[in-house]
């Protein structure tokens, strides 16, 4: 049935395609699998498809100069000893391993990596000879929109072409509810406001028409009769006005200020609570910076909507709308002499922010390496002196500085020739109004009842002078919503991040965990179809001290991010206490396990905070006792403050070993029953190592203990060493077994001692923390 | 296609030398189903092999290293320092194996460059024909190719080379700074 198949790996060939095919004797209905990938192996775009019956894989392609016969590359399934993708640039290959070589069965644009990964997976399983099945399923691929099929960043993502922006706005607006009658009150003192301006050129049109024109008529009795005081009161009344308004725009100022803050502080520390609440995963998809600018910049969108929908483009479209229709109502025929200059306006206001502003952005680019520059050349002084590189710096920075200056130089010499510009053209209004309505009022003034009055024309000048200004401003609305709803946007998309590590329904507690580690046939990667670990299994019982050994890239300490749960498994299990990690409490999880890093991490704060860092419950006999036994007590002694010393950023006023030792303190205090130690004394002095490492055989007394470490003197008493190669468990044994051994553990050992001229590993240990 | 086959029994090379592989030590041939193999003089034939640039910008003709990947490991086979040192047909296989492997297309012109809700997207003409695609709106998304390049990456993570901006019409060019300033 065709709703059955698979639209991705079960699709049609082409119909002359297949019927070439069938013409060489290749029936394609008789394929269980057939993809299409949009790259042939010479690198050039071509639909090929792989085409997989029972016994053979195949590509298959229409014939061509270069392939004459629709099929490329042949192959039984019994001559296929493995399958792979490689990942080349931009693209990627399938290939299988015949005779002993790696053969490029067909290539693909990283546009199919996805569907070719999964290509992969099935034949792994085809090659064993089992039939493996293919699903209507297979077609879901949670990195692609299911709307738009756009690829999205990481699987689960939103698709930003499809978000409903409707609903973002709706979204932005509802944040607005818990303010909704600071929100009217703002509303009614801005209707307010736009009244109040909107009375003087009528005052304007009184005093002109009512007071100045019949005084110059009546000459000098005006000053002593009614129309003095009538003057008087029309002048209080501008200023009242003035003054009325000056206050409403203060107090929307403030309840602008009160509202747009308060909702940006909101957001911030909801976008805190998500981000803390992320799975690891999600922090390695996501650059830290990038995180700092949307929780810290992106969330003051919001403040910038409350600030200009009291005081920007709310009460700028309001001010187009009213002085319009005031004009239109002073005089319809001059209202549309004024238009005609607005297409100008409108069309300059839109090169501006189309075509100038966008230059800022190099500008500040500029700037910004200016600064790198600079930083990277002060802070590295010592470097550049000591390989005499002075000029090649000076140089470089003379190249970052000539870029700003000629950046700046091309945003202003474009601003220089559109501000006077836009000048111009709202001067253009001026002479057009004081022409035709000055021709007006010359002709009213012979009746009556004039139609147009001085007052009249005084009056529209003061309504044109508010109409321009405004309306140039209205051509960045468009801009500003966008950037609007894009910052909303990727703060709403942190918000509805559901972290990866999930915790399950009905979680296992885990109060007093006696610390037993078992890896069941473990295979994990971070990234796409690259395991790391593979089939890893080993157990490890209560207290036992386990040492981690392996090269740079090994999966040491993936074996350790699987432990604490930083990630879940691909496949298989692993077990604390006998309980799948994934039905643990994660609370109880994270309370059972202690970790120190080889950069220890302490925050800003006092030493006494970070020791107690997850325990506030801790006295200060605690804290005395484990900084006491994590040999940091007698150097935080020595600062005049104690434990109340205030340390800066990461630990900044401390050394290396000094930090390790708070770090070693704060993981006692927490006092885990399973304690892992990454690479926790290879960034120390030798004396500090010494410290560090009397402090730990203290630590991990009684504990399980999972000890990483390159330096292997250091892990030569762990009851068990697990030695780790390319995502496999090759060795496990004691340090003595390892070496009879004489395997990949010897051949480490052997390495470091060659390299430190020591006989033995031993002596390695001795002359490191001698030297 | 020669019946020559990889043995396995060669001698080991060394992790911490680079080695220049030269005309006279070794042959590059294609063997079984069409794989690029390289035989080195007194050593073996490996098979499966790729090509990988050293220095993909400033010399974009050498220092291209042959790597060999078995089911565990990869090893480099040596590096060709100068491919027009070797013979044409051997010079032929290594530049279809680095055209297979650097799936890149090249813009020559630049029609259109648009922006919304944090995707750039480009109307271009590519070596490989007519493109339109979009990328995030992201420093990481268009980088530095040489002093006067750039490589953008699209949202499935296809490649765009334009290897020097300065060669593009004003137009073209000033279109793309006003997105991509950086």
């Amino acid at each position: 049935m065709f709703e059955s198949r698979s639209q991705l790996l079960q699709r049609p060939l082409p119909p002359d395609l297949a019927a070439t095919l069938l013409a060489e004797g290749i029936d394609p209905a008789k394929a269980w699998l057939s993809a299409e990938t949009d790259l042939n192996l010479a690198g050039g775009y071509e639909p090929v498809f792989a085409l997989v019956d029972p016994d053979r894989l195949r590509t298959v392609g229409c014939p061509c100069e270069r392939w004459p016969g629709p099929v490329r590359i042949d192959l039984a399934r019994g001559s296929i000893k493995e399958i792979r993708t490689r990942q080349g640039v931009g693209g990627g290959f399938l290939e299988a391993l015949v005779e002993g070589v790696y053969v490029e069965v067909l290539a693909y644009s990283n546009a199919r990596a996805d569907l070719f990964h999964k290509v992969a997976a099935k034949l792994k399983v085809w090659i064993t000879g089992e039939n493996p099945t293919v699903t209507p399923e297979d077609d879901y691929n949670p990195r692609k929109c299911p709307k738009c099929g756009m690829t999205l960043e990481f699987k689960g993502d939103l698709c930003r072409r499809c978000i409903n922006r409707g609903a973002i706005l709706s979204r932005v607006v509802q944040l607005m509810r818990p303010y909704s009658r600071w929100a009217i009150v703002m509303l009614i003192i801005l209707l307010t406001s736009i009244a109040l301006l909107m009375v003087p050129p009528l005052l304007t049109k009184i005093l002109v028409d009512d007071v100045i024109t019949p005084a110059m008529r009546l000459g000098r009795d005006a000053v002593l009769g009614p129309l003095k005081w009538q003057l008087l009161y029309l002048v209080a009344a501008m200023f009242g006005l003035n003054l009325l308004r000056t206050v409403c725009d203060s107090l929307n100022g403030r309840l602008s200020s009160f509202v747009g803050t308060q909702i940006t502080c909101d957001m911030r520390e909801a976008v805190l609570a998500r981000l803390t609440r992320l799975s690891v995963d999600y922090y390695d998809r996501h650059s830290v910076g990038q995180l700092i600018s949307r929780a810290g910049y992106d969330t003051a969108a919001f403040n910038d909507l409350i600030r200009n929908v009291t005081g920007g483009y709310l009460a700028q479209i309001l001010v187009v709308i009213v002085t319009g229709a005031m004009l239109f109502s002073l005089s319809w025929k001059l209202a549309l002499w004024t238009l005609l200059p607005a297409p100008l306006v409108i069309l300059a206001s839109t090169f501006y922010w189309r075509r100038v502003y966008p230059r800022y952005f190099r500008v500040w680019d500029a700037h910004s390496r200016l600064m790198n520059s600079l930083n990277s050349i002060l802070s590295g002084i010592r470097v550049v002196k000591a390989f005499g590189q002075e000029g090649h710096e000076e140089s470089r920075f003379g190249r970052s500085n000539r870029y700003v200056r000629d950046s700046a130089r091309r945003v202003e010499y474009a601003t220089s020739l559109f501000n006077p510009s836009m000048g111009l053209i709202f001067s253009l209004g001026g002479p057009i109004v004081w022409y035709v309505g000055g021709l007006d009022v010359i002709r009213s003034a012979s009746l009556v009842r004039p139609e147009f009055t001085l007052g009249d024309l005084m009056a529209f000048f003061g309504y044109m002078g508010m109409f321009y200004g405004p309306l140039a401003h209205m051509t960045t609305l468009t801009d500003w919503l966008t950037r609007l709803l894009t910052a909303a946007q990727r703060t709403f998309e942190i918000l509805d991040t559901a972290p990866q590590i999930v915790q399950a329904e009905k979680p296992k507690a885990l109060p007093s965990p006696s610390g037993s580690i078992r890896f069941e046939n473990v295979t994990f990667g971070y990234h796409r179809h690259e395991p790391v670990l593979k089939n890893v299994s080993f157990e490890i019982q209560p207290g036992e001290h386990i040492g981690v050994v392996g090269k740079s890239g090994s999966g040491k300490t993936t074996i350790i991010n699987l432990i604490a749960r930083f990630y879940d498994v691909d496949e298989g299990r692993v077990l604390i206490d006998g309980v799948d990690v994934r039905d643990l409490d994660v609370n109880d999880l994270r309370r059972a396990i202690g970790v120190v890093l080889q950069e220890p991490f302490l925050f800003r704060g006092t030493i006494n905070a970070n020791i107690t860092y997850g325990r506030s419950d801790a006295t200060p006999e605690d804290v005395l006792a484990t900084s006491k036994a994590a040999n940091a007590h007698r150097f935080i002694m020595r600062h005049p403050l104690g434990y109340d010393t205030y340390i800066g950023e990461r630990g900044a006023g401390l050394s290396g070993g000094e930090r390790q030792r708070i770090s070693i303190a704060r993981a006692l205090l927490y006092d885990p029953r399973v304690l892992i130690l990454d690479e926790a004394t290879s960034n120390v002095d030798t004396e500090s190592e010494v410290l560090i490492q009397e402090a730990l055989a203290r630590v991990t007394a009684g504990r399980t203990t999972l000890a990483i470490a390159h330096r292997l003197s250091t892990l030569k008493n762990s009851d068990r060493i697990l030695v780790v190669d390319k995502g496999r468990i090759v060795e496990q044994g004691s340090h003595g077994e390892l070496m009879e051994l004489g395997g990949l553990y010897y051949r480490l050992v052997k390495i470091q001692t060659e390299l430190s001229n020591e006989p033995s590993i031993d002596g390695l240990a001795f002359r490191t923390k001698k030297a | 296609m020669t019946d020559l086959s990889p043995q396995d029994d060669g001698a080991q090379i060394s992790q911490t030398e680079i080695r220049f592989l030269t005309p006279d030590m070794c042959r590059i041939h294609l063997g079984t189903h069409d794989a690029l193999h390289v035989t080195v003089k007194n050593e073996r034939i490996y098979g499966g092999v790729y090509a990988a640039y050293a220095f993909p910008v400033r010399h974009p003709e050498a220092y291209i290293s042959l790597l060999h990947t078995t089911s565990d490991e990869e090893i480099e086979i040596g590096i060709i320092r100068d491919l027009s040192a070797f013979p044409e047909a051997d010079a032929t296989l290594v530049r279809q194996a680095l055209e297979r492997r650097y799936f890149v297309h090249t813009i020559t012109h630049i029609h259109h460059v648009g922006w919304k809700y944090g995707f750039v997207f480009l109307d271009v003409e590519t070596d490989k024909g007519h493109a339109e695609f979009l990328m995030p709106w992201r420093h990481d998304r268009a980088f530095d190719y040489g002093s006067r390049g750039k490589v953008l990456i699209d949202v499935d993570d296809n490649r765009y080379l334009i290897p020097d901006l300065d060669s593009l019409p004003t137009r073209e060019r000033d279109e793309f700074q006003r997105y991509i300033y950086w």
